[in-house]
């Protein structure tokens, strides 16, 4: 399980983000100790630090020069500020990505996502079953038969086998698409959703993506 | 300066002198003196007055008509002080002395009230800064409690968080020096942003965002071209009308100096009455009164913005059809000179 380190020093935003991650499947970790904030995270050796720019003690971005000095741990910087100049200064700091308070919930998990995949940190392999899968091309293969997935498909195929066996709601599913760029509406979704399992029936597996009503979707 | 008026005003000056002349004639023709010599004293007397007169007036119609014409030619008029010569006469003196105290009076009271403006936005960031820390906390309680509790929840909080927005922003507009950062952005990246931000309301409504070509690197910054956006595209959904395909489609197109950008919808348009408005300051118009409550604060922010940063901002409309803002975004030859 991928380790998250959380900086924050507000309480409530500090648990509720806790539970956030430890719900979608990462080990989140807290500092309480500001001071000494550098030699914990080093001892911590975290996947990921989500830093706060306004703690105690020490600035966010003074943290970050100096994390960077020892360590190339990819760091999200959070803030309520969102001016452009802050987020170009925290950029040319090091941080891996910035977003500002109060942020979606389900965009900053992408985010996350993103940068453990940028970072070369994420080595989750993409595999289902006996499925051949080549997200490149859109193709998934299994023994002779090939299907090409259409561009939504492969974003919705792709975002369910990162959390197999798990339920993907269709705001999930839906803030993935729209972060793609694939601006679609409701209809669109169950069309994509339904055409996406009869493509899987065709290479042989059927009901593998189950309906849970008033819920979501999972993958088994 | 008015030779007319000027005599007007010195009228009192030329009846004593004509009074006294009379006087002096009565009693030149009582003592008998010779014609001549009272000939040659009502001349002198004469050019005496004429003169008198003349080098007051002159020296007076130099420094008013100046002053008066340099006034109407600034246009800052109470910096006139610094462009006039000193008046060589007393009463053109105490006038600028006058002046000149007002004026610092003035300065000093309106650098008093600047700076307490200043620390007033300055206070308003700060405030605006501390209230997205208790909404963030509860977008994720909303979130991690999803489970038991409603949409609406979230929905309050959502529009909590914008009209919060706006108030940073109308801050930053009425009051920016150097607020803003222009830098080489991805309009996409942009729309993006936009787009997820309204995710939920687009979808709620029923409403098809269409996103065409956007692929493009522009001069701006993005946190603010993206509230612009925010704005427009927060009309589009409020305004919406009651019909099946509602749509809001933004689409580009680039030309050699500049790249317009255009945000339109099929909502239920602009009263032509009231489009050449919709820009002004708390402007609501038919539609805000009918439809919803409407702060008419939003285009006003995003033209001020639109401005600050070098856009220009354009609205049509045709009642119940459509409406079309258009962004024009000029290409700057100094920054890809730079590069």
């Amino acid at each position: 399980m991928k380790k998250i380190l959380i900086i924050e020093d507000d309480e409530v935003i500090r648990d509720e983000l806790a539970s956030l991650l430890q719900n979608s499947g990462y080990n989140s970790f807290i500092i309480y100790n500001f001071e000494n904030a550098i030699n914990e995270i080093l001892e911590i050796k975290p996947d990921l630090v989500l830093l706060d720019i306004n703690i105690p003690y020490i600035n966010g971005e003074l943290l970050l020069q100096n994390l960077r000095k020892k360590s190339n741990v990819p760091v999200i910087m959070v803030t309520s500020r969102n001016q452009e100049s802050d987020e170009v200064l925290s950029m040319s700091y090091g941080a891996d990505d910035y977003i500002t308070k109060p942020y979606n919930p389900n965009i900053l998990l992408l985010r996350i996502a993103a940068v453990l995949k940028r970072t070369g940190n994420n080595n989750d392999i993409l595999i289902y079953k006996d499925l051949d899968i080549n997200m490149q091309k859109g193709i998934i293969k299994r023994e002779d038969i090939e299907v090409i997935l259409t561009k939504n498909e492969m974003i919705i195929f792709n975002y369910l086998l990162t959390h197999q066996n798990k339920i993907v709601t269709r705001d999930e599913l839906m803030t993935d698409l729209w972060n793609n760029n694939e601006y679609i509406n409701d209809n669109a979704l169950t069309v994509n959703i339904s055409r996406l399992r009869s493509k899987l029936k065709s290479v042989g597996y059927e009901n593998a993506i189950e309906t849970r009503k008033g819920i979501g979707y999972i993958l088994s | 300066m008015s030779l007319k008026k000027f005599l007007n005003d010195k009228l009192y000056l030329i009846i004593i002198f004509l009074v006294i002349y009379i006087v002096l004639l009565l009693m030149f023709l009582a003592f008998k003196i010779d014609k001549s010599l009272i000939l040659v004293t009502s001349v002198i007397l004469f050019v005496f007055i004429i003169v008198i007169l003349s080098i007051e007036y002159f020296r007076r119609k130099d420094f008013y008509t100046n002053l008066l014409s340099n006034i109407e030619k600034l246009d800052k008029a109470y910096l006139v002080l610094e462009t006039i010569n000193k008046p060589n006469f007393y009463d053109g003196e105490i006038l600028c002395q006058a002046l000149y105290e007002v004026n610092k009076s003035m300065m000093e009271f309106i650098n008093s009230i600047e700076s307490q403006m200043n620390d007033f936005k300055e206070y308003i960031e700060m405030w605006i800064h501390e209230v997205k820390i208790p909404i963030a906390s509860l977008v994720l309680m909303t979130h991690n409690n999803s489970s038991i509790l409603d949409k609406k929840y979230e929905e309050q909080i959502k529009k909590l968080e914008n009209y919060v927005e706006q108030v940073l922003y109308y801050a930053r507009s009425e009051n920016a020096e150097k607020d803003y950062l222009i830098n080489e952005v991805s309009l996409n990246k942009i729309i993006s942003n936009v787009a997820l931000k309204n995710k939920d309301d687009l979808l709620e409504n029923k409403i098809d965002l269409i996103v065409l070509n956007v692929e493009y690197k522009i001069y701006t910054d993005s946190k603010w071209l993206e509230f612009i956006i925010n704005q427009i595209i927060n009309n589009s959904i409020k305004y919406k009308r009651k019909i099946r395909n509602s749509y809001v489609k933004i689409d580009t197109h680039d030309y050699e100096d500049k790249i317009i950008l255009t945000i339109e919808d099929n909502g239920i348009g602009i009263q032509p009455s009231d489009i050449r408005k919709v820009f002004d300051k708390t402007f609501t118009g038919k539609n805000g009164r009918i439809m919803t409550k409407s702060t008419g604060m939003g285009l006003f922010i995003a033209k001020n913005l639109c401005q600050k940063l070098g856009h220009k901002i354009e609205i049509e409309s045709t009642e119940n059809k459509y409406t079309k803002v258009s962004i024009i975004i000029s290409k700057n030859r100094y920054y890809e000179v730079l590069k």
